[in-house]
């Protein structure tokens, strides 16, 4: 099963601040803890939302919103794809990360097994994802 | 330039409707339900056709997710579903694109009726400073993680 993990901006990350050494050095053994697993299938850091938009879809009219967004914890400052065997599973890993305050959210993500064929075209996806493949190894390559 | 772009939940995609990459107002009949996943499959290759797709995934309802808060060593366990939708991700659409400006035209195009993206810049090693990211480290990690994809995809 794949999970999304979201893990909150603060404050630092709003300012573009990085984390102290420390703090990094114990993320990276963490985060290395789980690479080496075989768990982690990708993640990254957002930069601060005043780099950011927002657009809002309504009743076909869309209003573009340009950040900086105020409300720091409702906002994603990073996330990783992990695969573990259970909700359970992905919960006991990622309850040994080194952080000492804050919020982080597990979430599952849709597989093909999970929606009916005749509404989600798999073949279509399929397709999808060599073209999705295909961008990720010219950007990798270069 | 990398671009995460959050979908928000709605109380459809909340309440486990499957709608095309989570849809926010999402039709409920099965047609119009085949008929949202086509326009949404137009422009997801629209996007792919034009290299700027890197990966997309819907996230299942958060009742079958949960929250680890954490304080000082203690852990505390919350299962979903949670009650503040607004705040909540449905799925994203990773991009590459030229600019800010760039990522918005294109994602302006999506065939939402109703609902919020959040687009963000994902941040690159480029954007630390060379001290604290080892290339060397880096590609180590990376290859790690790209085996970890083939292996999933070949099973």
């Amino acid at each position: 099963m794949r999970f999304m993990i979201l893990f909150q901006a603060t404050p630092d990350s709003e300012a573009g601040r990085l984390p102290d050494e420390a703090a990094r050095a114990a993320m990276d053994e963490f985060s290395l803890k789980m690479i080496e697993a075989g768990m982690v299938l990708g993640g990254g850091g957002l930069l601060p939302s005043s780099k950011g938009a927002r657009i809002q879809f309504s009743g076909g009219k869309k209003v573009v919103t340009d950040g900086p967004f105020t409300e720091t914890k409702e906002l994603v400052g990073g996330f990783a794809i992990i695969q573990a065997e259970s909700k359970e599973e992905a919960v006991a890993w990622i309850s040994r990360a080194p952080v000492a305050d804050g919020e982080i959210e597990i979430r599952q993500i849709f597989e093909g097994s999970d929606l009916p064929p005749e509404v989600a075209n798999w073949e279509r996806r399929a397709k999808l994802d060599a073209l999705i493949d295909q961008a990720n190894a010219q950007l990798n390559a270069s | 330039m990398r671009f995460m772009v959050l979908v928000k939940a709605s109380p459809a995609s909340e309440g486990a409707k499957p709608g095309p990459h989570s849809e926010p107002a999402g039709p409920s009949d099965h047609e119009a339900l085949k008929k949202a996943f086509a326009e949404m499959g137009r422009f997801n290759f629209e996007l792919a056709n034009a290299g700027m797709l890197l990966g997309m995934d819907g996230l299942k309802p958060s009742s079958t997710g949960a929250r680890i808060s954490f304080s000082g060593k203690e852990r505390v366990v919350t299962d979903g579903p949670f009650t503040e939708t607004k705040e909540l991700i449905a799925g994203f659409w990773m991009i590459q694109a030229n600019s800010k400006e760039d990522a918005i035209a294109w994602m302006s195009r999506v065939p939402f009726e109703e609902g919020q993206i959040e687009i963000r810049q994902v941040g690159e090693a480029s954007d630390l400073p060379a001290d604290v990211s080892d290339p060397k480290r880096r590609a180590e990690l990376y290859a790690l993680i790209d085996r970890a994809n083939a292996e999933r995809k070949a099973s």
